[in-house]
């Protein structure tokens, strides 16, 4: 066997081609047997010139002169996609070379074409699966009407909350937003902005725990050039950045004391000063606060001022907990596994009924971001469609009135009477569904339906 | 008579699921289809364009890139010699707008010379065009580059747009 036949039996069986061109770029030589698909239709592998064979070099002339005066020795262009004459799509990289094979003064390019096809295919499914979901989040996110559905729920709590947002987006008060960590305060804070006039302006939200204090006063205002010793240029600060838009300041009642006072001069003017400037600068901006502290404690522990405090608080909305949301647990977690679906484990699409009754016997003491952390980590662990109760790691804290708390009065306690009080109201929480509200109380069904008989109790008459 | 034909480079660049692939193939093709199929590296069409106003023929080779999500020497490559970008922005997503993500400036940087041309795509899905025209005027403006509302779906204003590409070239500006 001769080193041509060599040479064509290695670029086969290693699914390479080759195409030769002279220094006029005029082809001598080449092979596609193993690529077929890669020649431009009508084109015949054995004529033309490099532009027409490999039409992905025009506009990169000076590339090719370089390679052929010796200043360049390769060129690669990766993952170029050609639809063959199947209809599929085929991928390749090509390696562009000077070469001077057949003219040692003289020289010509030499392009060898692998063929990338396997490779990139499972690469295109995996990037499809991650840019579908992103696409779907991030068109979701970029409809103002969605943001208002994204506040999940049925319960009486949830539809006070969207009551309160509907009435307020189109005013322009300042929104103190209070409710425990978790209950979704920075949502809500959005859905507000998206909803209000200034949505196509920015929304800026500033985590007032976050910030050291020592930063906070020029993040808020910006600075001057020279302000302080690493002021090397003049800065914005973010309530200017928020100008015309919405300014979210998280945990508020975390902003130190020095600070609530330019914060409240600020509200009142509507004008400050960035640090190290004699200028005043008047921005529009809507405030919405937050915070998960009691803010009238704070202020009677002198920890936050008084005047401040009247004038967040001009229209409040307290966030419920979890545990206030009924059913609505279900329903959340239920669109923690659509969203996550993707992203986390495509096995799982449900619950089963004994991980429901888990959910709903839960206090979830951190609301709605425990809730999704624990669905994330089930779906993570889950072997099968559905989340078993043993899937869900609950947080260890005991649920408030668990027992271990509890004493008896000196005066006396009824067993019975409280015990038939709790059976209405978990009856009650769950509309008359045994199942829901045995849960509740940590109770087997069986042992349900018996307490609930001892007292002549009719689910019905809940549901 | 002798009519020179310009072989010009354009690269589509923008985010993942703007619609640079579905603009590309109803210019060409003048098809459409629903189904979203993300590109992998590029994908070179041709199509012949002459100038309105003067005439002058243009090979167009359509560079439809992938959405760039780490920039290398060989994303570097795809960029040389292009004559045009065709910026695509998904008007009903924010996040399309991400001037970083587009690698304009990387752009900008391996072809000083080229023109930009920014195609606010989707205008099927809006309510109203209003806002979504001076949202993509005022980002265009940046770059002191024409903007044209565009739908892959219904072939709104997408011959218009390769049409401004053309406008756009020294080989059309000169006559």
């Amino acid at each position: 066997m001769n080193t041509k036949n060599i040479l064509s039996t290695v670029i086969r069986e290693t699914g390479v081609a080759y195409a030769l061109f002279d220094h006029r770029l005029q082809l001598t030589g080449s092979d596609f047997t193993s690529l077929p698909w890669f020649l431009p239709q009508g084109c015949p592998a054995e004529a033309g010139d490099i532009w027409t064979l490999f039409p992905e070099l025009i506009g990169s002339e000076p590339l090719v002169d370089s390679l052929l005066a010796k200043r360049k020795k390769r060129f690669v262009l990766e993952k170029i996609n050609k639809l063959g004459p199947d209809d599929r799509l085929y991928y390749a990289d090509l390696q562009f070379m000077a070469h001077s094979f057949q003219q040692p003064a003289s020289r010509g390019v030499l392009v060898l074409i692998f063929d990338r096809t396997s490779q990139v295919a499972a690469e295109q499914q995996l990037q499809q699966q991650y840019y579908e979901l992103q696409l779907l989040r991030s068109r979701l996110a970029s409809q103002p009407g969605f943001l208002s559905n994204a506040i999940l729920g049925a319960s009486p709590a949830v539809q006070e909350v969207r009551a309160f947002i509907e009435r307020i987006a189109n005013h322009n008060t300042t929104v103190l937003l209070q409710g425990e960590t978790g209950t979704g305060k920075s949502l809500v804070a959005r859905v507000i902005h998206n909803l209000s006039p200034r949505s196509a302006k920015p929304f800026v939200e500033i985590n007032c725990a976050a910030i050291p204090d020592t930063l906070m006063e020029s993040e808020l205002f910006g600075y001057k050039k020279g302000a302080f010793t690493n002021a090397q240029s003049d800065k914005k600060g973010l309530i200017e950045e928020a100008n015309g838009g919405t300014l979210f300041l998280d945990e508020i009642g975390e902003m130190p004391l020095s600070l609530q006072a330019k914060l409240l001069t600020f509200l009142e003017q509507k004008a400050f000063r960035s640090l190290g400037s004699t200028d005043e600068k008047r921005v529009d901006v809507r405030l919405i606060a937050a915070t998960n502290r009691d803010l009238g404690r704070a202020v009677a522990d002198n920890d936050f001022r008084q005047d401040l405090f009247y004038r967040i608080n001009v229209v409040s909305c307290t966030l419920p907990p979890l545990r206030e949301m009924d059913d609505d647990v279900l329903l959340l977690a239920e669109h923690f596994i659509e969203l996550l679906h993707f992203e986390v484990n495509e096995k799982v699409t449900g619950l089963s009924p004994s991980a429901r009754a888990k959910l709903l016997s839960w206090h979830w003491p951190g609301n709605v971001r425990e809730l999704r952390n624990v669905i994330e980590r089930a779906m993570i662990f889950a072997r099968r469609d559905k989340i078993e109760a043993s899937d869900l790691l609950l947080s260890l804290t005991p649920a408030p009135g668990g027992g271990d708390d509890f004493t008896l009065p000196a005066t006396g306690f009824s067993l019975e009477e409280h015990e038939r009080k709790l059976l209405e109201q978990a009856l009650q929480h769950c509309r008359g569904v045994q199942s829901a509200a045995a849960a509740r109380l940590g109770l087997s069904l069986d042992t349900f339906r018996y307490r609930i008989k001892k007292y002549d109790l009719n689910p019905r008459d809940y549901s | 008579m002798n009519i020179s034909v310009y072989s010009k480079k354009i690269c589509m660049l923008g985010t993942f699921g703007a619609g640079k692939t579905s603009l590309v193939r109803r210019f060409v093709h003048g098809i459409f289809e629903e189904k979203y199929l993300s590109t992998i590296g590029v994908h070179l069409s041709h199509k012949a364009l002459s100038d309105s106003l003067t005439g002058i023929q243009f090979n167009l080779i359509i560079w439809d890139l992938a959405h760039i999500e780490k920039f290398t020497a060989a994303t570097r490559n795809y960029f040389r010699g292009a004559a045009a970008a065709i910026i695509v922005l998904d008007l009903t997503r924010e996040s399309s707008f991400a001037e970083k993500q587009i690698r304009i400036k990387e752009f900008i940087e391996s072809n000083p010379e080229a023109a930009l041309v920014f195609a606010g795509n989707k205008t099927d899905l809006l309510d109203s065009h209003e806002q979504a025209e001076s949202e993509l005027h005022a980002f265009a403006a940046r770059w002191q580059a024409p903007a044209v509302l565009t739908s892959a779906k219904t072939g709104e204003n997408v011959d218009s747009l390769f049409e401004l590409v053309v406008a756009a070239m020294p080989e059309a500006k000169k006559r």
